[in-house]
């Protein structure tokens, strides 16, 4: 087998922090290569270098051979190189023809052309696709397809999948496989960053597993089994410096419980699932993205509704509640600390002290209409100080803050509230790592004053580092529990991939 | 470019207003003498005060286009109640009872049936423009009767020498300040303007607060229409249709209340208002047609915002939110 595309040595930073590091990656000619690897392994990051998506900081990229320069994605694209993205990058008020010759136009648009042309091309790829029809009355599988009868078009040799069966049905799925199969019997190269092992163990030829921004192996798929993956997949080398070894901990008893959801649903989202949380200890709720975990946690804290009909039931303090707004729910002493915090967590044009002192004012803390400076100063000086918020004074504007003390303000603006249940969804998202070990003493902190503590994450050392209690989130639902420290990382990892 | 990059464009549109002021100064004779002046600043004083009203809905994050037609029809019901023999008091509580529940209409209308904020009150302004004129009076004008006489002082009376409109501007301008400042309500509507989702999820009251700032503008410009009708003795409700609604976005935008909500105070719109009424009054004086007037106008909204644009660039975020 001839080396089709390459990338030699490639390292991609944001802002100074390593997404990619020093990675060798080959594609072969004619070959279905999977990518593996947990959130934040690196996978999009390599892709979208070899797509024309981002530029490497280091390292080139060869084409048969020859050093190729990738500025855009349409460069790579001319060159036969095609990325076919989760979210699809469809006009979805254009037809499924108009979509596959999009940029083929020059100067007028041949409606008739088109649709015949389209066809015949949709009918060669054995596409069932209405070339006419709208892309927005499509479903995802559909459009995957013209996505990829797009890339075909385009005369694509390497064609890059990002996660394509995440949102596919079964019955959508079986349709990929076959669908890929053709596409390599036609000569088409293939990477696929999945999170699903089994589909990647059944088509792939070759699989390549990245840990931390790094390599860890490439081999022939018939070398793997589930278990080598997954040990790829979580041993560490740089996160143990970080998070150190967790067993020396003592593991904190379950008081009260606090909270018991059962089978709750949302939107499919969430899929009738059950669990509780007890006061003074922290539980940790791992799963993947689009595993329903922030979804759940969001219906729990009234900042999404459940279903209405066979919405399952929410107990706290083992009195049935059903929130419509976040407001009551903050009231009843249950607060969510958003994971995107520039979105839905803090207000930019406001101050650190009008930040935490509206935390104080909506969470009833004040029961005044009126607003004392003095006592706003008290109230932020107490918290940025308990918080070790960094800053030339509480004036600041938070937009001006570093990650980490963006997410501490967020965090003082909530606990405030005085919260019996705190859920921290990614608490340390995009947070330095001095913040990081600040914020994981504060949630400690917080469960050894007898306060119920969820921590929704997908770093699992993280989980592990800070859980008395683990439960693992897949597809919408709790699938496994682990008490204390009876889990380790293969044991979590495999009950959260499926 | 270091030392101006950090005028806002509050500063910038205020030293325009001086440099103005200068000019004309120089050039007009009549332009700076204190008659002159009271004069300019009472021609603009209703502009300021539904100014106010509007700045306020857009801190919030919202804006109300039907803000004119609703001053303009429930004072003219006002007026015409008393004409019908009704008591004054009466009939100005009926009025501002009906401002106040369009405004709360308005307000469900965008925090409930989550309607944007530009369309539900464009279209409220031409139903309650048509209502008004269909069901309550019949004539476009309405004259003050005589038995309403007791408003005429807040349009043409004034006390220690300063014209009532400009007090009443004062007024307005001190309580929007306290709201805004002093009142937990008035930190939520910035809050709200802020950052919708965020409000939400720290607890606050988001809904009741949107419909709460469309009661405000209305409340405010009920007042604005009695010192209307008190300055020209009646109230012609044709208004509703003119461009008055622009100026006063103009007025709120040129003063650097930022349209994507949160920013901004009430001295913002004290100095838009300001520039607006010294280049009005200067044209006029100069004598300059009313159409080549809007047409200055214009280009200085549009210098002020490009001048904003160069010296404050909009991050990343903002440019992919857009401004409404």
């Amino acid at each position: 087998m001839t080396v089709l595309l390459e990338l030699r040595n490639g390292t991609k930073t944001y802002r100074g922090v390593p997404a990619v590091k020093d990675v060798t990656f080959t594609l072969e000619e004619g070959e279905v290569h999977a990518l593996l690897g947990e959130n934040g392994a690196g996978k999009s990051t390599l892709t979208k270098m070899l797509a024309g998506v981002v530029q490497p900081s280091a390292g080139e990229i060869l084409l048969d051979g020859k050093t190729v320069d990738l500025p855009t994605p349409s460069d790579a694209l001319r060159r036969g190189i095609a990325m076919v993205y989760q979210e699809t990058s469809l006009v979805p008020s254009l037809t499924v023809a108009q979509n596959i010759y999009l940029t083929d136009d020059k100067h007028f648009h041949r409606l008739r052309g088109i649709y015949i042309a389209g066809q015949q091309f949709l009918q060669s790829l054995n596409f069932h696709v209405d070339p006419t029809a709208l892309v927005s009355s499509l479903g995802a599988g559909q459009k995957q397809m013209v996505e990829i009868a797009r890339a075909v078009h385009h005369n694509a040799r390497v064609i890059i999948f990002d996660e394509p069966t995440a949102t596919l049905t079964p019955e959508e799925k079986h349709q990929f496989f076959s669908l890929v199969e053709r596409l390599r019997k036609r000569g088409v190269s293939i990477i696929f960053i999945s999170h699903a092992l089994e589909e990647a163990l059944q088509i792939s030829d070759r699989l390549t597993v990245m840990r931390d921004g790094e390599h860890v192996i490439t081999d022939r798929t018939a070398n793997f089994d589930r278990e080598k993956i997954v040990r790829a997949m979580v041993g560490r080398t740089l996160s143990d410096e970080l998070y150190g070894a967790h067993a020396e901990r003592k593991v904190r008893r379950a008081g009260e419980k606090v909270l018991s959801v059962q089978n709750l649903s949302m939107n499919n989202i969430v899929r009738n699932t059950s669990f509780s949380i007890f006061a003074g200890q922290i539980t940790g709720m791992f799963g993947l993205i689009g595993s329903g975990r922030t979804e759940a946690a969001k219906v729990i804290a009234g900042v999404m509704k459940r279903d209405f009909f066979h919405g399952g039931q929410v107990r706290l303090f083992g009195r049935p509640v059903r929130y419509r707004v976040p407001r009551p729910a903050v009231r009843d002493g249950i607060i969510y600390v958003t994971e995107d915090r520039k979105l839905e967590g803090f207000f930019e044009t406001m101050s650190i002290a009008e930040n935490i002192h509206l935390g104080a004012l909506a969470g009833g803390q004040t029961k005044s209409w009126t607003v004392s400076i003095r006592e706003m100063k008290a109230i932020a000086q107490h918290w940025s100080e308990a918080l070790s918020v960094r800053a030339l004074d509480n004036d600041t504007r938070v937009i001006e803050l570093s990650g980490g003390n963006q997410q501490k303000v967020v965090v003082a603006k909530a606990l405030v509230q005085k919260p019996r249940l705190v859920i921290f969804d990614e608490p340390t998202r995009g947070v330095d790592v001095g913040a990081i070990a600040e914020i994981h003493q504060l949630i400690n902190r917080l469960a050894d004053d007898g306060v119920a503590v969820l921590v929704i994450s997908s770093y699992l050392p993280e989980i592990l580092q800070i859980s008395d209690r683990i439960l693992v989130c897949r597809q919408g639902r709790i699938v496994e529990e682990f008490e204390g420290r009876k889990a380790d990382e293969h044991t979590i990892m495999y009950a959260a991939v499926h | 470019m270091q030392g101006l990059g950090r005028l806002s464009q509050e500063q910038i549109v205020f030293g325009l207003a001086l440099l103005l002021c200068a000019g004309f100064a120089v050039m007009l004779p009549g332009f700076l003498t204190t008659n002159n002046l009271l004069n300019l600043v009472r021609s603009v004083s209703i502009l300021g005060i539904l100014g106010v009203a509007m700045g306020l809905v857009v801190i919030g994050r919202g804006i109300d286009l039907s803000l004119v037609a609703l001053m303009a029809i429930s004072v003219a019901w006002t007026l015409q109640l008393v004409a019908n023999g009704m008591s004054l008091p009466q009939a100005v509580a009926l009025g501002l009872a009906f401002s106040l529940a369009v405004g709360m209409i308005n307000g469900i209308l965008i925090a409930y049936v989550e309607i944007p904020a530009i369309f539900a009150t464009l279209a409220m302004g031409i139903a309650i423009y048509g209502f008004g004129r269909y069901f309550l009076f019949t004539l476009d004008v309405i004259y003050m009767p005589e038995s309403a006489q007791a408003l005429q002082w807040i349009g043409q009376g004034s006390l220690l020498g300063i014209p009532a409109p400009i007090l009443a501007f004062i007024a307005v301008c001190a309580a929007a300040t306290l709201f805004l400042r002093w009142t937990t309500y008035g930190r939520y509507l910035r809050a709200v303007g802020d950052n919708l989702p965020a409000a939400r999820i720290t607890g606050i009251p988001a809904r009741p607060i949107i419909v709460l700032q469309y009661m405000i503008s209305s409340l405010i410009g009920f007042a604005a229409g009695l010192v209307t009708a008190g300055s020209i003795a009646s109230m012609n409700t044709r208004v509703a249709n003119s461009t008055m609604v622009y100026d006063i976005i103009l007025v709120v935008v040129l003063g650097g209340i930022g349209l994507s909500g949160g920013r901004g105070n009430v001295r913002n719109v004290v100095v838009g208002t300001l520039l607006i009424g010294v280049l009005l009054n200067g044209m006029t004086i100069m004598n300059i047609e009313y159409t080549l007037q809007n047409v200055i106008k214009g280009v200085i909204l549009l210098t002020a915002i490009v001048i904003d644009t160069i010296l404050n660039p909009r991050d990343e975020q903002t440019a992919q939110q857009g401004d409404i």
